[in-house]
């Protein structure tokens, strides 16, 4: 594990990186759906108030370049857009009455949504 | 004039239509289901998928089409073309190509060798001197017809297709021509689920706001309707000879965004209803401020929504009376950004989310439609596009009417 998970203006979000530093979208659903709503709406609210300021520091990175600290970073970005239907609207981890997600093959990932996954 | 009163009209303008109720056989009838593969799959034009799909010479990608009982080979030739064949050897009939696409020089067989470049004419065969009164140029891979139209591909399996791909859209695809899909598709994020649903009823169920304030009330409901409009009645309903279109009503003025929404808005478009889009070409005919985005169905099996910024594509293979695969793109400009990233990965999120609500539905429904306890769908005038849709089934596939059982007790049909 290495010395900073986090750029350190941002390492009160550390101990989010092990649950929620994950590079492709099956592992953040997953995540979302063996997590408790409390468990959603902990890390909502540790990494919201911080976002503005996140999104200025990676935005002076490239998506194909980012050092290792701002991807972890990135990553909890693209989390907390996964958790965020599930804290703001359905307030529980699963989609009411919806369909089961785990029935859905993502295909066709070459996109810049598969690249920013490398 | 009241709102009941101008609206009722998107059905009665179409006295063809009836108002009648919708036979239910035909989406349970293994036996329809033959008449539709064979009339209206095997004949008319479908779209395989986007040209981004292959930029370069010998780019290629593989489509099944269960319904058509083939596969095809879609490929960019040396110069330029996009062609379609089946994807069969010519000599004893191998699936050519066993893989979803790639980057090739020219096709091998895997069974005993023979090769076909990309314009599908057979160019190796080994020990080619033990086949009897044999020429190679008469042995080339089944062509398919391919055309294009603003960037996706359509083919049709119609050795000899009665019209051409333009004549086939006729209005609804001069009404899109100009939205800008060229600039919106470099990116996207796909998934495929095979559901066990009759491929008709999985359409329906895209093809008509009524289900909005109830299946997606929490996701996208609040946000859409307003005091005027508490049922989402659509802006503007267009039907044509076999396609037609939609613009869902997004006027509600109390909205205000979720936090996390505001946030990736900030960087990148929504599903959510945004500026007021006047100026975007190819949707919002009725050139409403309350245009959330526009639904437009292209005949047999394909569901698109444009909005500004992104569209998305929904489409439904039938794999058996019963069983669908429904295949949903979210299309976007690339993103430039980690911020506009994140943007994208919230738009994906909920989209995905709200259509695992609009998916929740199909099975349940069609778990119990074989029962017999009902005969027909009663239809509303919301859900004239259902109406429609299933009118240009019969017109190709053979009236219900006829089809099902003479003699059945028929429930009275009303008349508005």
């Amino acid at each position: 594990m290495p010395s900073r998970l986090l750029p350190s203006q941002f390492k009160q979000l550390d101990p989010f990186v092990e649950s929620w530093a994950l590079a492709s979208e099956t592992a953040r659903l997953q995540r979302r759906f063996v997590s408790t709503i409390e468990d959603l709406k902990a890390f909502y609210e540790a990494i919201l108030p911080q976002m503005d300021a996140i999104i200025a520091y990676l935005n002076q990175f490239s998506l194909e370049k980012m050092p290792d600290e701002a991807r972890r970073l990135f990553y909890l970005c693209l989390s907390l857009a996964e958790v965020a239907p599930a804290v703001e609207l359905f307030k529980q981890p699963r989609v009411p009455d919806g369909f089961d997600v785990n029935r859905i093959i993502p295909i066709e990932d070459k996109s810049d949504f598969g690249a920013a996954q490398a | 004039m009241k709102t009941e009163e101008v609206d009722r009209r998107w059905t009665t303008d179409h006295p063809e239509l009836g108002t009648g109720p919708l036979l239910i056989e035909p989406c349970t009838s293994e036996k329809y289901f033959e008449q539709e593969r064979e009339r209206i799959f095997r004949r008319v034009w479908l779209n395989v998928g986007r040209i981004e799909r292959v930029p370069q010479a010998g780019d290629y990608f593989v489509k099944d089409l269960v319904v058509a009982r083939t596969s095809l080979i879609v490929v960019r030739g040396r110069d330029g073309a996009i062609r379609a064949f089946h994807n069969m050897c010519a000599h004893r009939g191998n699936k050519l190509a066993w893989d979803e696409g790639g980057q090739v020089r020219r096709f091998t067989c895997k069974f005993h060798g023979w090769s076909f470049d990309l314009a599908g004419k057979l160019v190796g065969v080994p020990d080619e001197n033990q086949f009897f009164d044999f020429d190679k140029r008469e042995h080339g891979l089944a062509p398919v017809a391919t055309e294009l139209w603003n960037g996706f591909i359509f083919i049709n399996l119609d050795p000899q297709p009665k019209e051409t791909l333009k004549e086939f859209l006729g209005e609804l695809g001069e009404l899109v021509n100009g939205y800008p899909f060229d600039q919106l598709s470099a990116s996207h994020f796909s998934y495929a689920v095979e559901v066990k649903v009759n491929w008709k009823v999985a359409m329906d169920a895209f093809q008509e706001g009524y289900h909005a304030p109830f299946v997606h009330k929490e996701s996208l409901a609040y946000t859409l309707k307003s005091k005027e409009n508490p049922l989402l009645h659509p802006i503007t309903v267009q039907l044509y000879r076999r396609h037609h279109m939609l613009s869902l009503y997004g006027g509600n003025p109390q909205y205000r965004q979720t936090p996390v929404e505001k946030l990736a808005h900030r960087f990148g478009p929504s599903i959510r209803p945004q500026e007021v889009s006047f100026d975007l070409p190819g949707v919002n005919p009725a050139r409403s401020p309350d245009w959330y985005h526009d639904v437009d169905v292209i005949f047999p099996n394909i569901n698109m929504g444009p909005r500004r910024g992104t569209y998305r594509t929904i489409h439904f293979w039938p794999l058996a009376v019963d069983r669908t695969r429904i295949e949903l793109s979210h299309y976007f400009p690339r993103a430039e950004s980690p911020g506009q990233r994140f943007s994208r990965e919230f738009a994906r999120c909920l989209h995905r989310d709200a259509i695992m609500q609009d998916l929740g539905t199909l099975e349940q429904t069609q778990s119990v439609l074989a029962s017999g306890a009902m005969s027909h769908f009663v239809l509303s005038n919301q859900e004239v596009c259902v109406r429609h849709f299933h009118k240009v089934v019969q017109d190709y596939a053979g009236s219900y009417e006829s089809f099902c059982a003479p003699g059945r007790k028929q429930p009275e049909v009303s008349h508005a």
